[in-house]
């Protein structure tokens, strides 16, 4: 990530850096409603170089990046820009040194991967799906699966929190990593039963330990319905044991990973 | 149940919660390192990037603790098997799901950050993913 590269600035207050949000199509243009990240809110303007653009605000240096409202404006500008044409978005926080840079280190030798890439977006939107486990079925789903969690239950109830604490660690291992394996079946469920709709698939890591599903779809605008359909279909089967949620469109952030940082 | 399919369905974006933007900007999306190396710029990070969940002593014990809540709760008027049976019964149309739901905690809570105790979560499990770098 960028900030690990730390490039110190000897003078602070009037060095400015360009923060890059993503890459589009040459023809993207900006409205004044759109917010760049810092306060007040960047500008955000376009840098063209042929047929690719980066979208960008000039921000001060000596300023860290990573508020809540950066996190929003960086997320809110590149979903809009998705909801209009194709966009490249970049992980938060790309920062170069000027506008000359931007073209001819990052546009320029990357012109036609870019290129490509956006053309592979067209017509295509990100949407997460995302399911949490009501904690009290999913509980008592793997205590009557799991007779060594129930007798531990048994062991806990009623007893002192201090005199179980071993107990109580055992029984939370057990239900942490039986949780673990329900997330992956149900992810292969929930996946098996959008695999008719052909659409490009990613999976994402929890982040919650509660979390049943995270997977991210790449979904051609024409299958908009279908998949919501059968996204709804699998939520009703789920009544009661996963909260699930779809969230987007947005950018195409699972999809965009040509690249390791090594690459 | 929060799939947005009363309404406009899928044509309304359908807002991301904080958490939900963290999740996606800081751990996806292309790394501009790869493309860029010579005029990068640090810019100070105020937050650590994105979370994995680690399992560690707190969960465990916050799960035993659930499980205990469970029991002191709900287990007066039936005894557990019991439950259990007309939860698997029930499937997808549990009977239960009203006070289930009353008694989940709220996702809602993670929108205001920081203070819910899912915030402490995740600041715990930033700490943690830290320390192991």
């Amino acid at each position: 990530m960028a900030a690990e590269t730390s490039v110190k600035q000897a003078e602070s207050g009037q060095r400015t850096a360009i923060y890059v949000y993503g890459i589009a199509p040459a023809d993207v243009v900006t409205t004044d409603q759109a917010q760049g990240v810092g306060e007040p809110p960047a500008r955000v303007e376009v840098i063209a170089h042929d047929d690719v653009a980066a979208l960008v605000s000039e921000i001060p240096v000596d300023r860290g990046l990573g508020t809540p409202a950066d996190f929003s404006a960086h997320a809110r500008l590149l979903d809009a820009t998705a909801a209009a044409m194709p966009v490249l978005p970049l992980r938060f926080g790309a920062v170069l040194a000027d506008r000359q840079a931007v073209t001819d280190e990052l546009l320029a030798p990357n012109h036609d991967e870019f290129a490509q890439a956006l053309r592979l977006l067209e017509g295509r939107e990100e949407y997460i799906v995302k399911g949490r486990y009501e904690e009290s079925a999913i509980l008592r789903e793997l205590l009557n699966e799991n007779a060594d969690a129930e007798r531990l239950r048994q062991a806990i109830a009623g007893a002192p929190e201090d005199a179980t604490r071993n107990e109580r660690i055992q029984l939370g291992e057990i239900l942490t990593r039986a949780i673990s394996a329900k997330r992956e079946q149900d992810t292969a469920s929930l996946v098996e039963a959008l695999r008719p709709l052909e659409l490009d698939t990613a999976l994402r890591e929890a982040t919650h330990e509660r979390d049943a599903v995270y997977v991210a779809y790449l979904v051609d605008t024409d299958k908009r319905d279908a998949f919501q359909q059968a996204v709804d279909d699998w939520a009703e089967q789920q009544r009661g044991r996963i909260d699930l949620n779809v969230l987007g469109p947005v950018a195409a952030y699972d999809f965009v990973a040509g690249r390791g940082p090594e690459g | 149940m929060t799939v947005q399919s009363a309404g406009g369905g899928l044509d309304r974006p359908n807002a991301s919660s904080l958490a939900d933007v963290i999740d996606t900007i800081l751990d996806k999306g292309l790394v501009i390192d790869a493309y860029v190396r010579v005029s990068l710029v640090g810019i100070e990070l105020l937050t650590i990037d994105a979370r994995v969940v680690i399992a560690s002593v707190d969960t465990y014990l916050r799960f035993a603790e659930a499980v205990n809540r469970l029991d002191l709760t709900e287990g007066q008027q039936h005894g557990l098997p019991d439950l259990l049976d007309d939860i698997n019964e029930g499937g997808a149309k549990s009977r239960t799901a009203g006070a289930l739901e009353a008694a989940g905690e709220k996702l809602t809570g993670l929108l205001s950050g920081g203070e819910s105790e899912n915030g402490r979560d995740r600041d715990r499990e930033r700490a943690e993913r830290d320390r192991r770098r």
